[in-house]
């Protein structure tokens, strides 16, 4: 029986976790990815060097992209400009792009 | 002058070699060798958990890159790092061009951004 209080009790937090992990507001995330635009907004736009498309996000899975901005703010993940982008973004920020750009998926 | 001419055509050397390294691969190879590739991100490219990215319309040669970036360690991730080093050159240009060939949800940021007048979604 305690057992299973327990089991409740973590599903509960799991739960509330869940819920913790702001849901980034779409229309805040609107406005901040104009940024982005430069270069993902132009189809087939090529990083220099080595050259390959940046990629397309609008339509990218949410977690993957939060993932990915804080990788390359931490570190991490290393490309130059959206390593320097990434420090200008606050975690709300990368929240509010991952909501909108997740919600673009065609 | 002439040292200018002379890095000029040795970055021009470089830039088409860095260019024709990343040559197209065959989809229907990459279909059959992108099958482990299914469980995280889809059979379709459309990766359903949204902790793994979707690859279905992404571009050919960004999938590559990431692919060689995830080889050679410049982009670390223990899953991927696994997978990929059972890929030849070979391999990882027919699974891009594979996934690359797909319908998908992904596209620029064209039309999305404020001011476009598109309307927020």
């Amino acid at each position: 029986m305690t057992r299973l209080q327990l089991l409740g009790l973590t599903a509960a937090a799991a739960l509330f976790a869940a819920g913790a992990h702001a849901e980034g507001d779409k229309a805040a995330g609107r406005k901040l990815v104009y940024t982005c635009n430069g270069c993902h907004g132009v189809v087939g736009y090529e990083n220099a060097y080595p050259r390959y498309p940046v990629p397309k996000i609008a339509g990218q899975n949410e977690q993957y992209l939060l993932n990915a901005l804080h990788e390359y703010q931490s570190g991490e993940r290393t490309h130059p400009t959206m390593g320097a982008q990434a420090q200008s973004l606050s975690d709300k920020d990368i929240a509010d792009i991952a909501a909108y750009l997740s919600s673009l998926a065609k | 002058m002439k040292r200018a001419t002379i890095l000029l055509s040795f970055g021009a050397v470089l830039a088409f070699a860095a260019t024709a390294a990343l040559a197209e691969g065959n989809i229907e190879n990459g279909k059959a060798k992108a099958a482990t590739c299914f469980a995280c991100h889809g059979a379709d490219g459309n990766a359903v958990d949204p902790q793994y990215p979707r690859l279905a319309g992404q571009y050919n040669l960004y999938i590559q890159q990431a692919l060689h970036e995830y080889k050679d360690g410049r982009r670390n991730n223990a899953i991927m790092k696994g997978f990929v080093a059972t890929l030849s050159d070979q391999d990882i240009e027919d699974v891009a061009a594979y996934f690359s060939s797909l319908p998908g949800k992904l596209g620029t940021l064209h039309g999305h951004i404020q001011g476009d007048g598109d309307g927020a979604k």
